[in-house]
């Protein structure tokens, strides 16, 4: 009982995805302002530190506004949707060595499900809000993530297959500096996708600020607007930690095993990804499809060809 | 220009005369002789008008249109005269759209501001100003500005009623069971600045655009005629805050004209120098814009970083950073203390050490190409036709620089060149802002090095040379100016009366409103997505849109 609240509300549940959630986001401002030859915040606490606290307690505090002619309940209830199903994947991930809440057969499947249902929701939103902005935004995140899904969902497959297994923990038990090697394509495509995924550039479409305002976004606002914030960071956690379980091998490091290596992991896919955000611009709708079912489809299925070869070359037997 | 004169021999002109190096002065005699002329000096080969002025002389009872046409190739122009009467029935006169594309909002604005009728003008509907006006034309003399500012509530309600009713009617004519809407693209829209795009479309696919202007609509041309000679800079530098410099000077070079004031040396190149500083510091912001548009913040940011180098040197020549009400009739304001060249130094040094690694991070960036290689593509047949000039004319191939075309300030001594770029897509244009950036450097290094140098052998003195005096009072007269602005070429027409003490009428040709003109061209059939891609590229300002 003890356990399963503290799971809930402490690790890896609600106060765990809170202080990611503040954490990264002013690890990002920082990191993005040094991009830019900026400072970033400062004023408030050491380097700044206390100001994305501050920025998301005023979001609760202010006025949730519902625009008029939207069915209210479709409107509020999606954001909550949203975090809740951005925050269970953390329930599959093995964090430390035996530290897994639901220690499935299936971890791999629930986790890639759960992230695939995510964007749906966001479409939703942005379907509820009566806005011609918010709607293009969620009718832009359906195409992107129906387009990028396949390819993450392929390229997330690969290790499963290599290791004969849909278990994270034990993919983690198997994983070794050789099978980094082989999944090492699969690591790329996944991270390409998970670009994609998580609308950062070169394909930020749905929220496309000069195009469509802030997409399925716009008309949310106070509580609400922190609640799809905080599922965004969540979904970012999800994948990150999807990234480290599959192919980086979570929580095994150097000299000892320990959370800190599966964190320093997902915060080198975090700095990564804030890299591209600071050099590459926004590719247009048509040429994220062309670019998802041209080459990334063709690409991750080549990729599990590969592995299946390497798996009968050197695995088959161990 | 022998052709072009003989041409107008053909029809009764009350004068041909040469103006200028490259200008021709004819006023006709009868307005009906308008569009057979402009027809024949068309196909002579000067394709585009730059603007069309009209000029209301209350006690001649008389409103004169100055027709301003231009031949980007060979550099030949005209500038073309014709009265009409002044009262509301008789003040028609045939419309030169179907013949010059540009003439049309050129037209609109002359509709809306002094109430000249367009015969056949395919789209006379009143532009830039607010709705309040409707129906009357605030530049007119007898406009009684003060009666209108009275009624301020009435006015407001105005505006209100017909927002509203814009509001209702805006999808109107949409079959509702289709996916096409109308999206209102400013002017609150993150990328628009104060201008309203009305986009029809369907879906991601652009149908037609309608843009709506005059959100920042200050009737500038309106207030220079309240202000004296001096005080008259702060509403022309007012055109747009980026390229303030430029600007001043165009209307001091006409006023200086109307004096006979010839500026000394040392002036003139301090104009070269503050210009270009104006214009690298107006084309900063224009490289990151061009990024922003697409969603990338950096190199907005690092321009940033340099221009602060640019701007601190022109706070330290005039206290101001951004509207320095610097240039001045009969020179420049300031004296100069060569200590404050150490300022300009360091923005130069910061460029020099910064440019390489926007060159390569951003210039070259594949992912830009990749989006803005193929899209919004200007012929050079679109630029003579539409009247565009500066870096988006440039970026087609046309070899157009007022800089050379017809030197002023100093620009005559330095030895410059066309920088062209062939395809004329938004890539294009932006790498034509990028080279004339880096041109603009070099121009204000070498005018820096002349300045020292003359200084140095004592043939300037920098703070006592700065200006020239020019009577309060100006005797009756007109002049045209040009001048190369960060956006394209400005022209002013500048008319005053006997013993003028104040501009009788200040008609500012800006760039953008042409640029402006082609959106709805450019991005028929276009997605979404190359909405502010190509807006961004067109390098468009929203201050000397409106005026």
């Amino acid at each position: 009982m003890i356990d399963t609240l503290f799971s809930a509300f402490v690790f890896p549940g609600l106060l765990y995805v809170l202080v990611w959630t503040v954490g990264l986001f002013w690890f990002f401002r920082k990191f993005m302002a040094a991009l830019h030859k900026r400072v970033g915040p400062s004023f408030n606490g050491k380097a700044g530190s206390y100001q994305t606290l501050f920025d998301l307690s005023k979001l609760l505090t202010k006025e949730s506004i519902t625009p008029d002619g939207v069915n209210p309940y479709l409107f509020s209830i999606m954001p909550l949707l949203a975090v809740i199903i951005a925050m269970l994947p953390a329930a599959f991930i093995p964090w430390m060595d035996g530290l897994v809440v639901v220690d499935s057969d299936y971890g791999l499947l629930a986790l890639v499900i759960l992230i695939g249902i995510e964007p749906f929701l966001l479409f939703l939103t942005g379907f509820g809000s009566n806005n011609k902005y918010s709607f293009l935004g969620g009718v832009r995140i359906l195409t992107q993530s129906i387009s990028m899904e396949t390819a993450f969902f392929l390229s997330a497959l690969s290790p499963a297959l290599l290791f004969g297994t849909m278990n994270l923990t034990q993919i983690v038990e198997q994983s070794s500096w050789f099978s980094f090697l082989i999944l090492f394509p699969g690591l790329a495509m996944y991270f390409v996708a998970l670009l994609g995924l998580l609308e950062q550039p070169p394909f930020n479409i749905p929220d496309a600020e000069q195009e469509i305002v802030y997409g399925f976004y716009t008309e949310y606002s106070g509580t609400n607007y922190f609640l799809l914030k905080l599922a965004e960071f969540a979904e970012f956690m999800a994948v990150f930690a999807g990234a480290t379980a599959l192919f980086l091998g979570a929580y095994k490091g150097i000299f000892f095993d320990s959370y800190f290596f599966f964190f320093m992991k997902m915060l080198g896919i975090a700095m990564l990804m804030m890299t591209i955000r600071a050099a590459t611009p926004r590719i247009t709708l048509a040429q994220m499809l062309s670019f998802s079912w041209k080459y990334m489809v063709p690409l991750a299925l080549l990729n599990l060809a590969w592995v299946l070869f390497a798996k009968s070359l050197w695995f088959m037997g161990a | 220009m022998e052709n072009v004169r003989k041409i107008i021999e053909n029809f009764t002109c009350e004068y041909v005369e040469n103006y200028k190096k490259t200008w021709l002065k004819a006023k006709l005699s009868s307005k009906d002789d308008l569009l057979n002329l402009s027809e024949a000096i068309k196909k002579e080969g000067l394709r585009s008008l730059s603007t069309v002025s009209p000029t209301d002389f209350l006690e001649d009872n008389i409103m004169e249109m100055n027709y301003f046409f231009e031949d980007l190739d060979t550099k030949r122009n005209l500038w073309l005269k014709v009265d009409l009467p002044r009262d509301k029935e008789g003040c028609k006169i045939e419309s030169l759209t179907p013949l010059f594309a540009s003439a049309n909002w050129h037209e609109r604005e002359a509709f809306s501001m002094f109430g000249v009728q367009f015969l056949n003008h395919p789209d006379l509907r009143e532009i830039i100003k607010s709705e309040d006006f409707k129906g009357v034309y605030p530049f007119r003399k007898d406009f009684d500005w003060d009666a209108h500012e009275k009624n301020q509530t009435q006015n407001i309600q105005q505006i209100v009623d017909a927002f509203k009713k814009e509001q209702n009617e805006n999808e109107k004519d949409l079959d509702p069971d289709s996916s096409e809407t109308i999206l209102n693209w400013g002017p609150t829209h993150p990328a628009s600045g104060p201008i309203r795009l009305r986009v029809h479309c369907d879906g991601e696919e652009v149908i037609s655009i309608d843009p709506d202007i005059g959100y920042v609509w200050r009737a500038l041309e309106h207030l220079v005629t309240k202000k004296d000679f001096v005080g008259a800079i702060v509403a022309v530098e007012r055109l747009c805050f980026m390229d303030n410099i430029n600007s001043m000077v165009g209307y001091c070079m006409a006023v200086e004209e109307i004096a006979e004031v010839e500026i000394t040396p040392f002036a003139s190149w301090m104009r070269v120098l503050l210009g270009e500083v104006a214009r690298v510091s107006s084309h900063f912001m224009g490289l990151g814009g061009f990024f922003n548009n697409m969603g990338l913040h950096t190199l907005g940011m690092w321009n940033m970083d340099t221009r602060e180098f640019f701007l601190d040197f022109l706070e330290s020549y005039s206290g101001a950073r951004i509207a320095t009400a610097s240039i001045e009739p009969g020179g420049v304001r300031y004296g100069l203390d060569m200590s404050m060249f150490d300022e300009l130094q360091k923005a130069l040094d910061k460029f020099d050490n910064s440019v390489g690694e926007v060159e390569a991070v951003f210039v070259k960036n594949p992912t830009m190409k990749l989006r803005s290689d193929n899209v919004g593509i200007l012929t050079k047949e679109e630029v003579h036709e539409f009247g565009l000039s500066g870096i988006v004319a440039r970026a087609s191939g046309v070899k157009t620089d007022i800089r050379i075309d017809e030197p002023y300030a100093a620009y005559g001594e330095l030895d410059l060149e066309y920088i062209t770029q062939e395809k004329g897509s938004a890539k294009d244009r932006f790498m034509m802002l990028f080279l004339d950036l880096k041109q603009s450097v070099e121009i204000i290094k070498k005018a820096k090095a002349h300045i020292e140098k003359a200084v140095a052998d004592a043939k300037m003195n920098p703070t006592k040379d700065h200006m020239v005096k020019v009577p309060k009072k100006l005797p009756k007269g007109e002049a045209i100016s040009r001048v190369e602005w960060a956006r394209g070429e400005v022209l002013m027409h500048l008319v005053t009366e006997e013993k003028a003490k104040t501009p009788y009428r200040l008609k500012m040709r800006a760039p953008s409103f042409n640029h402006t003109m082609m959106l709805n061209h450019l991005l028929k059939g276009q997605t979404l997505a190359d909405i502010p891609l190509i807006f961004g590229s067109l390098y468009i300002c929203q201050g000397d849109l409106d005026r």
